[in-house]
Parts: C-alpha cells; structure tokens; sequence
C-alpha cells in the first residue's frame, strides 16, 4: 500500500530533517510514530504530501505502486493519501461545507465520476457529522476558523471520514483535546478504518493507543526510524522515555 | 467663488499636488469650460479638482430628499459625462443608495454627490460595477453627517480603466459614524485610486477604513487615506486598514495613511499589508485535493468575501455578496 524508501528530505537552509526513511504500511494496519520533540515526524507527513518548504533530497514514496513523489499535491490526495497536521490551518472566509464539498467533488472528478448532487452530499455530511458527534454550526464556519484546538482537529476527522482516502497520516490527533473529544475522534477513526485501509498515527502519548490500537509502534529520532515493534513498545516508552534506545 | 474660477484656479492635477501623488495625471485630458457655471454655490474651499469638474461642466443637478423617518431604496443611474447628486437624508430615515455604473462611453465620466444626513439617519451607499472599458472614471463624494447618523459606503472596482474615488466625510456631531469597505479586483493595465479625508469634528465620533485590493497583471492601485481628528474632539475612535494581494510580478500599490490629531483621549489605528496569497492556505486546500487553481479562486473569494461579511443585513451586502 504505501512504501517508503531511505526517504531524505531537507528545509531551505540545507538542514536534513530527514536521514533515511524505511516504513511499509499495508492495508488494514494501523502504524503509530513516536518520538522526541524535533525527530522529524511532521516533517514526514508534510514531505510526502509534497509541502513546498521541504526539499527531497533522495529515496521513493509509493502508493499502490504509484510514485507519490512524481504527483502534483492534489494528486496525491486524489490518489488516496491524506494528511491531518497537529495545527490545521484556518481559513477564513471559506466555507467548511463548500470546501469539503469541492473537495469531495475534486477526488470523484479525478477517478472519472460524475460531481455528486447537492442532497446526496449533505446526507453523506449529516451522516459523518453525526460520526463525530458535531453540531450544524460546523456547516457555517470558515475552515478551522475560531476554532478551537479540539474542534479543529475534529473537523480534520470528518475529511477524512468524507474523502475517504487509502491512507490517513494523522499528527498528533490527540493534542487539544478533552476526555470525551479523544473518545470521539478516536471511534471516529476506528470507523472509518477498513481492512483495506491504513492509519499513520503520529502521538506522544498512550492514551490515544488506548483507543486506536496499533499494529506496529515505530520510534523516530534524529530522521530516522530507530525502533520497531508492536504495541507493547508504547507502554514502555510511556514508562521509560526514549533515552533507553541505542541508535 | 463658482466652479469655474476655482478649478482654473487650481490648474489641472499634477503629481506633486498631494491628492493625485499616485494617480497618472499624464492620462486626464484637459477640459474646456462653458463660459459661465450655472451653479451660484461657493467652491473657494475645495482643492480637488475632480469634486470640481462636473459642477464646473455644468452638470444637471438631481436633488432627492428622503423625509424624515422614511425608509427608502434607490438607484441612481450614472449615464451622462458629467453628473451632479444631491441627497438630503431626513432624521432618523434609512436609506439605502445603489449607484450604478455609467453604461454609456465617455472620455470622462465625472460625477459628484452631496450627501447631507440627518440626525440619527442610517444610510447605505454602495457599487459593485461590473467590469467595463470606461476610460477615466471620478466619483467624488462629500458626506455631512448630524448626531447620532451613520454612513456605510461599500463598493467593488473591477474595471478596465483608471478610476479615481474621493470621499470627504465630515463627521459633524457626536454619535456620528462612518464606515467605508472598498474592494479593488483588476488586472491588466488597469488602476484604481482612492482618496479618503475622514474629518472628526466633534466628540464620540467613528471612522473605519477597510480597502482590499487583489491585483493582476500591470495592475495598480493606491490608497490615500487621511484622518482628522478636531480639537476637543475626544473619544474619536478610527481605524484604517488596506490588505493587498499581488497576484503577479508587475501589479502594485501604494498606500499613504495620514492622522492630523489635534486632541488627546483618541483611539486611531492604521495598517496595511501586502502580500501574496497564503502559502499555508493553499497548501491545505491542494492537499485535499482540490486543483491548484480552484484553491486559488476559492483564498481569493473568501479574501474579498471578507471585506463585507461584517455588513449588516441589507441591499448592499446582499449586492456585494452576490457579486462576488
């Protein structure tokens, strides 16, 4: 499904963030990345969606054995990638439901279907809205503005639930958000996984992993995957920290 | 002194004259003048020479009076070269002012409007021209405002030709507000110029400015805005801001705010921005899959939908909104 290759990547200054990325994801698993303040997990989301701030200074990134990095940025979400960042950006003055609605309308028109009617659309919306127990006033807003943190990062969810992609890479999901919200983005996400889909959960934290249950825990330091395991890798390092690895 | 004398006093716009520092003087053509104005009024305090042109051409005058406490919509329709309108707005009226573009083609198209309000009226005054091939468009607009009144002047400039705004309000008696959004969309070689002067003459008084443009192509546009607060005018309360996008290498703006305060305890503010569209933004939009150019058209939209978003319910938002 996606398969990425000694990914490197750097900023504008010649920095490296990344050093050589190696991660398989296959339909139905769910990968959760963990990781110190700075070890470059963001990064991997916004270089693989194709953020113009990062430079890729070698290695492949494959969806469906399609190389990702030869896509235009709409195309790789058309394709089937989907990225949530820890602060979605706002958006004044678009709407949320004429956005998701172009968007939606964006991915059908690239897999050759015809736009969907205004009705059919605000029934799929309602349905996922209800999802993640959101209230009409959603509908008003600007994308993400005046949000909160919580409200934002749920707003990133219900995309997600509505284009329906391969993979979502989701950053740090879980910050902002209360007791009951993380119960609510989690089920959300539990949802809308399928066994032919597949989550990248990038999280500090256990409690998101309370809900979501990983298949494979990866740590990420200085650019690179460091650690592998399954889900008892994250209870260590909730216990123990990250300083115990050797690289 | 009559139009005539004045504006021959004056002599033609030059650019160091400093209401016309940004506008391409070169392009206005000199006027021939009748050999007498048929208006009596004195004109010796006015220094701008498009306030000035169409009484000095002789303009037909149309009065409209909107009685007191009345509500009242209208159009006023802008045919001829030179137009002269007078507006006297009763107490406590409402009364909403569509004006709407010349259709017909003139070298120049000079048209001036006195707006005299009333105390505790509310008026709307707003355009939204459709794109047109006008030359050289003026529209000039003197605001007298009583107690208590409010003015919100709201337009959109998409032509294809120079066109030049000026506005004196003169906010004289406490309570007094006024509300100025303009929104500037062109491209190509086209320029739009705005001439505000906002004068506070009494205590407890409003002003705001919001002036977007989204420039194109050898677009260009300016922005002079000037605020003066009187003596003894306290709890003035201004603002002032200009937000540009420059959508392409030759479009530009120049923008030139002013506060002349002649009195402590008052609140005024100015800013201005120039950018290109939002990186972030479009980022976001493209990577959930939207086309590079519909995201483009959809930041542009919502920058110039915001400009009057925060109007109240009525004709003119709903005009302005629906031109967008």
């Amino acid at each position: 499904m996606l398969s990425i290759k000694d990914l490197k990547a750097s900023i504008e200054d010649g920095t490296q963030i990344l050093k050589g990325i190696n991660l398989e994801v296959k339909p139905g698993e769910v990968h959760a990345i963990m990781g110190p303040n700075g070890s470059g997990k963001s990064t991997l989301s916004k270089v693989i969606m194709g953020h113009p701030a990062y430079h890729v200074d070698g290695g492949f990134v494959e969806l469906d054995g399609k190389n990702l990095l030869e896509m235009d940025i709409n195309e790789r979400a058309n394709s089937g990638l989907f990225i949530s960042t820890q602060y979605p950006t706002e958006i004044p003055g678009v709407n949320n439901v004429e956005f998701l609605k172009m968007a939606f309308n964006s991915k059908r028109a690239f897999l050759g279907q015809p736009e969907i009617n205004d009705d059919d659309f605000k029934k799929l919306c309602e349905e996922k809205m209800q999802l993640l127990e959101m209230d009409a006033r959603y509908r008003e807003r600007g994308v993400n503005d005046g949000m909160s943190g919580g409200e934002k990062k749920r707003n990133e969810i219900l995309q997600m639930a509505i284009l329906d992609p391969k993979v979502s890479f989701l950053d740090e999901t879980d910050s902002g958000l209360d007791i009951d919200a993380l119960r609510i983005v989690a089920n959300g996400i539990n949802h809308i996984m399928s066994p032919e889909k597949a989550v990248i959960l990038v999280t500090h934290y256990q409690r998101l992993l309370d809900y979501i249950k990983p298949t494979y825990v990866h740590v990420l330091r200085h650019g690179k995957i460091i650690l592998s395991g399954g889900p008892e890798l994250a209870l260590k390092l909730e216990e123990q920290g990250y300083d115990w690895i050797e690289e | 002194m009559d139009a005539i004398t004045r504006i021959k006093q004056l002599g033609m716009p030059r650019r160091n004259n400093e209401l016309w520092t940004f506008f391409p003087v070169a392009k206005i053509p000199a006027p021939e003048f009748p050999d007498a104005c048929t208006s009596s009024d004195d004109f010796s305090e006015e220094n701008d020479f498009a306030a000035l042109l169409p009484v000095a051409q002789n303009a037909h005058t149309m009065v409209q009076n909107i009685a007191d406490g009345s509500e009242e919509m209208a159009m006023l329709k802008c045919n001829n070269d030179y137009g002269h309108t007078v507006l006297n707005i009763g107490k406590n009226a409402k009364a909403s002012i569509e004006i709407l573009d010349n259709k017909v083609q003139h070298p120049i198209c000079a048209e001036r409007f006195d707006i005299n309000v009333g105390e505790g009226a509310s008026v709307e005054i707003f355009f939204a021209n459709p794109a047109n091939d006008l030359p050289l468009t003026f529209r000039h607009f003197r605001i007298t405002q009583a107690a208590g009144s409010n003015v919100r002047f709201s337009a959109i400039e998409r032509g294809n030709g120079i066109t030049r705004v000026s506005i004196d309000a003169f906010l004289n008696a406490p309570g007094a507000s006024f509300d100025a959004r303009t929104l500037n969309v062109l491209g190509g070689e086209s320029s739009s110029h705005h001439r505000l002067h906002i004068y506070h003459n009494a205590p407890e008084t409003t002003s705001t400015q919001l002036s977007r443009n989204l420039l194109d192509g050898n677009a260009t546009a300016s922005y002079d805005g000037s605020v003066i607060v009187g003596n003894g005018c306290t709890k003035t309360l201004s603002s002032q801001l200009v937000n540009t996008i420059l959508l392409s290498e030759n479009s530009s703006v120049s923008v030139k705010p002013v506060l002349k305060i002649y009195h402590d305890d008052v609140e005024c503010t100015h800013g201005n921005t120039v950018g290109e569209l939002d990186a972030e933004q479009m980022f976001y939009l493209v990577s959930r899959g939207i086309p590079e150019k519909a995201a483009r058209k959809m930041l542009m939209h919502a920058f110039a939908f915001d400009t009057f978003a925060p109007l109240p319910e009525g004709p003119a938002k709903k005009r302005l909104l629906q031109e967008l």
